[in-house]
């Protein structure tokens, strides 16, 4: 169920409303094109997991970085200048180099690991937030409470409401 | 304040402003794309002469074998560092007036990095087997030797392409959404899937906003190591003038000069054309001026110690290099002095100059041709007198070399034009989150405006 | 890792008191390992292809006017700029203590050539296939390749030669003798200025005139330590 609202005070009034009604703030959500605040729409969890992606991503790549350059001169050993076949300085760089590509690709990958993105199936979603308009969204069941919540936000002032599957 | 600007106006009419550069292309885009595109086009033809000729038709001989292709990539790589670090530093600095510069700085970042990663392949004596520089195994059983420094160069500029382009991207990514919103027909086909189904909820926006902070932090040690590889090319041979320690360090703060000096210039183009003055303001200049100050102010620094240290020394093939290269470029060596260090360093420091958009323009150009010079000034001397004087010799650049040159800054100019077409120019929701958090508290008898802060 | 070392440690002695700076050794080298014949404008240009290279320096003022001369070639060094730098491995250090290029295998990004300190390594800036306007080309070795355009190449102390001398001792089961094996240049010295042999061999002429007092070594401080050791000082140093 997703209602749409003029601004932030309209918006505000209604997830208070439902949040009287006794819907549960987890399944009470905003939809904005610039971010707000924490708290002054809805409260949402600050923790993320994502970033964890990204160090599993970097050891990956310390790994694949070593094995490059140090496994690969191992195996095939062909003498250049004085150097060592295993040479510190440049395994060092080349492992330090992929470490970073695969940490970033491991943050990018969480990311939208945990924003659950892109959706396998439609989710409700409102054009007209693009344009500053402010979407509150509650998920609940079809049935008498999605009523409910319908008329808490008509009443708090929603230009309109929807419950298709848009996005 | 444009804060207060930013506040009062409505979304809607936010969103039209900054996302001006969309509307369909008129016929002076047209005629700057085509110019553009018949450049790269003459660059091309030079260049596929050369391939079906052979390396004489460059200017390169023996000793000098590198010239002004290898003055390009490490001028594209240092003009890459601009997006990255002006972005990264201002996002976790948390800089407010970052907002409206970040996206066409990053994109710059994307632009320069992938016209300076074409410069070796160009430079090649085979270019038909550069994948041999590839790691795949093979049955000859050979690997590229990763003891040498051009595959570190390799090995960062793939890392530096695929983070910085996604580091464009997740900045991009809103920004993305709100045009899918705005579009319709095909266009819309392509948002929909670039935008990958954002809503705006809120923890989207927590999620984004943490991966933002993370992503910067990560692309700015890729950036730093990037440049310094580029460094070692030249620092880790016995070539006098180019074995020096200062090398990576004066390469990094290289790269920032340019860098900034780059994002300046395009900010003052940008500005202009699309009609953008309500967000890039004086104030925008006045601070990206106090940048460029300090870091013209540390690479006037780092060009003096090293000049300083082989005066000193005076070890005879050292100063030889120097003392040729101030010789025979001197109206070079001039113009790069006073580029880089006596014009910025004297006219940053007033305020009146920093926040004139003309005089920074001026400026930042001279910077980044100084830039340009310096890398000429740093490759070409040294080879030209190595160790044995028997061999000594010279280089100019040829027809097809500075063809080639030209085309990669059309190019750039080029792929920029069809990214501001067509992608977001400005970062509209993060401008657009000032407004937000924009509020103003009487205080006592005035009304003070202040920016909320996450903590 | 045994096929690192060998029995072999190739090294050449240049006697500078002998050298007459005739110049027969860079005929040699050019008949023997299909050096490119170079127009005039290539050479003005300073893309020659001379492995191996007469440096006359000039001393002193009218009338008392001396000539000195230096023949440079590929110092075959065993801490070589060259073979690190070479991202593809082309130039790398054979277990003879040879600096080896790999033509087939060179991609052309002149690293190796920028970072020689000696400056001997060349670069094929023109396509030479056909530098032999006829008859010439039928002066032109099999046993070594023409490099084509974008390729690096250098002397490789006739390696031509060595292989073939090292097979044939190899199948008579024996050590190469003293002398046996001699580059091109060395075979052609009228003087006798240019010695080659076998450094690890302490009996063998190179290795003895190697330990003369007049020993010394091109741009020793760069610590690239080189297999040629030239002579000079035998009582003509107003030379």
């Amino acid at each position: 169920m997703l209602g749409t609202f003029k601004d932030v005070e309209t918006a505000a009034r209604a997830v208070d409303g439902l949040i009287e009604a006794g819907f549960p703030e987890e399944t009470i959500t905003s939809l904005t094109s610039a971010p707000f605040p924490d708290g002054v729409i809805v409260k949402t969890d600050q923790r993320t997991w994502f970033r964890w992606m990204s160090v599993g991503g970097g050891m990956f790549g310390a790994c694949a970085g070593f094995l490059l350059a140090a496994g690969t001169a191992y195996l095939y050993p062909v003498q250049t200048g004085d150097k060592p076949i295993i040479a510190y300085f440049p395994a060092g760089i080349i492992t330090y180099e992929l470490t970073m590509l695969f940490a970033i690709l491991g943050a990018i990958g969480g990311m939208f690991l945990e924003m659950k993105l892109p959706p396998r199936k439609g989710r409700p979603y409102d054009p007209a937030v693009a344009d500053g308009y402010i979407g509150i969204s509650v998920s609940v069941p079809a049935g008498d409470l999605r009523n409910r919540a319908e008329s808490i936000m008509k009443e708090a002032g929603a230009l309109r409401t929807t419950s298709e599957e848009m996005l | 304040m444009s804060e207060h600007a930013i506040a009062e106006k409505s979304a809607g009419r936010l969103n039209d402003e900054m996302l001006s550069s969309l509307r369909p292309p008129t016929w002076r885009w047209y005629g700057l794309a085509f110019f553009l595109g018949a450049v790269v086009a003459w660059g091309l033809a030079a260049f596929t002469y050369q391939v079906m000729t052979d390396l004489s038709v460059t200017g390169l001989d023996r000793p000098v074998m590198w010239g002004i292709y290898i003055a390009n990539f490490v001028f594209w790589v240092g003009l890459s560092h601009s997006g990255t670090m002006v972005s990264a530093i201002l996002r976790l600095s948390q800089a407010n007036w970052r907002r409206p510069i970040l996206r066409a700085a990053e994109a710059m970042t994307v632009f320069s990095i992938t016209v300076a990663g074409l410069f070796p392949v160009i430079h090649l004596g085979r270019n038909w087997v550069v994948y041999y520089f590839l790691p795949y195994p093979n049955q000859r059983g050979l690997w590229p030797n990763f003891r040498s420094a051009l595959l570190w160069d390799a090995t960062a500029i793939t890392t530096y392409i695929i983070g910085s382009s996604l580091f464009l991207y997740l900045g991009m990514l809103p920004d993305l959404a709100l045009v899918r919103d705005r579009t319709t027909g095909w266009k819309k086909k392509i948002f929909d899937v670039l935008a990958m189904g954002w809503r705006g909820t809120a923890r989207e926006w927590v999620v984004f906003r943490q991966a933002s902070i993370l992503m910067a932090a990560l692309i700015i040690p890729v950036a730093v190591s990037v440049h310094s590889i580029v460094a070692w090319d030249f620092a880790v041979t016995v070539v006098p003038g180019w074995h020096s320690t200062i090398f990576p360090p004066y390469f990094v703060i290289g790269a920032i000069t340019s860098g900034v000096a780059a994002v300046i210039t395009l900010m003052v183009i940008i500005r202009r054309v699309f009609h953008l003055e309500e967000y890039l303001t004086p104030l925008h200049f006045d601070n990206m001026g106090k940048l460029l100050l300090v870091i013209c102010l540390l690479w006037a620094y780092a060009y003096f110690v090293e000049v300083q240290t082989t005066w000193y020394a005076h070890q005879p093939i050292e100063w030889e290099v120097f003392s040729f290269m101030s010789g025979k470029y001197t109206p070079l060596l001039i113009l790069m002095l006073i580029g880089n260090a006596i014009l910025p360093i004297t006219a940053l420091c007033f305020k009146k100059i920093r926040r004139s958009v003309k005089a920074m323009l001026v400026i930042t150009i001279l910077v980044n041709v100084g830039m340009f010079i310096e890398r000429y000034l740093i490759i070409v001397p040294s080879l030209s007198h190595k160790n044995m004087p028997f061999i000594w010799g010279t280089y100019s650049p040829s027809w097809v070399e500075l063809s080639v040159t030209a085309a990669a800054f059309a190019g750039f100019t080029l792929m920029y034009v069809l990214f501001a077409k067509f992608f977001p120019m400005v970062a509209v929701t993060d401008v657009r989150e000032l407004g937000i958090r924009h509020a103003d508290i009487s205080l006592g008898r005035a009304k003070v405006h202040s920016i909320s802060e996450e903590e | 890792m045994e096929k690192m070392t060998s029995p072999y440690k190739w090294g050449m002695v240049i006697d500078l008191d002998r050298c007459t700076g005739c110049g027969a050794c860079v005929v040699a080298c050019q008949a023997e390992n299909n050096v490119a014949i170079c127009e005039k404008k290539e050479i003005a240009e300073g893309r020659n292809m001379h492995w191996l290279r007469i440096e006359r320096f000039w001393v002193g003022e009218y009338p008392e006017v001396r000539v000195r001369f230096l023949p440079v070639l590929c110092q075959h060094c065993h801490d070589a700029p060259c073979e690190p730098v070479c991202p593809v491995y082309a130039s790398y250090h054979n277990p003879d203590g040879l600096n080896g290029q790999v033509y087939n295998r060179c991609v052309g990004t002149r690293y190796c050539g920028n970072n020689c300190p000696y400056a001997v390594r060349v670069f094929n800036f023109h396509d030479h296939e056909h530098a032999w306007p006829s008859p010439l080309e039928n002066q032109l070795s099999p046993d070594i390749t023409i490099r084509s355009r974008g390729v690096m190449e250098k002397c490789s102390f006739c390696i031509q030669r060595i292989r073939r001398a090292k097979e044939e001792a190899k199948a008579e089961g024996r050590m190469v003798k003293d002398g046996e094996v001699q580059p091109a240049c060395v075979q052609t010295c009228p003087p006798e200025a240019l010695v080659f042999g076998n450094m690890s061999d302490p009996q063998s002429r190179v290795a003895r005139l190697s330990r003369s007092p007049r020993s010394f070594r091109l741009l020793e401080h760069l610590g690239t330590h080189p297999s040629i050791n030239y002579l000079k000082g035998g009582g003509r140093e107003h030379v």
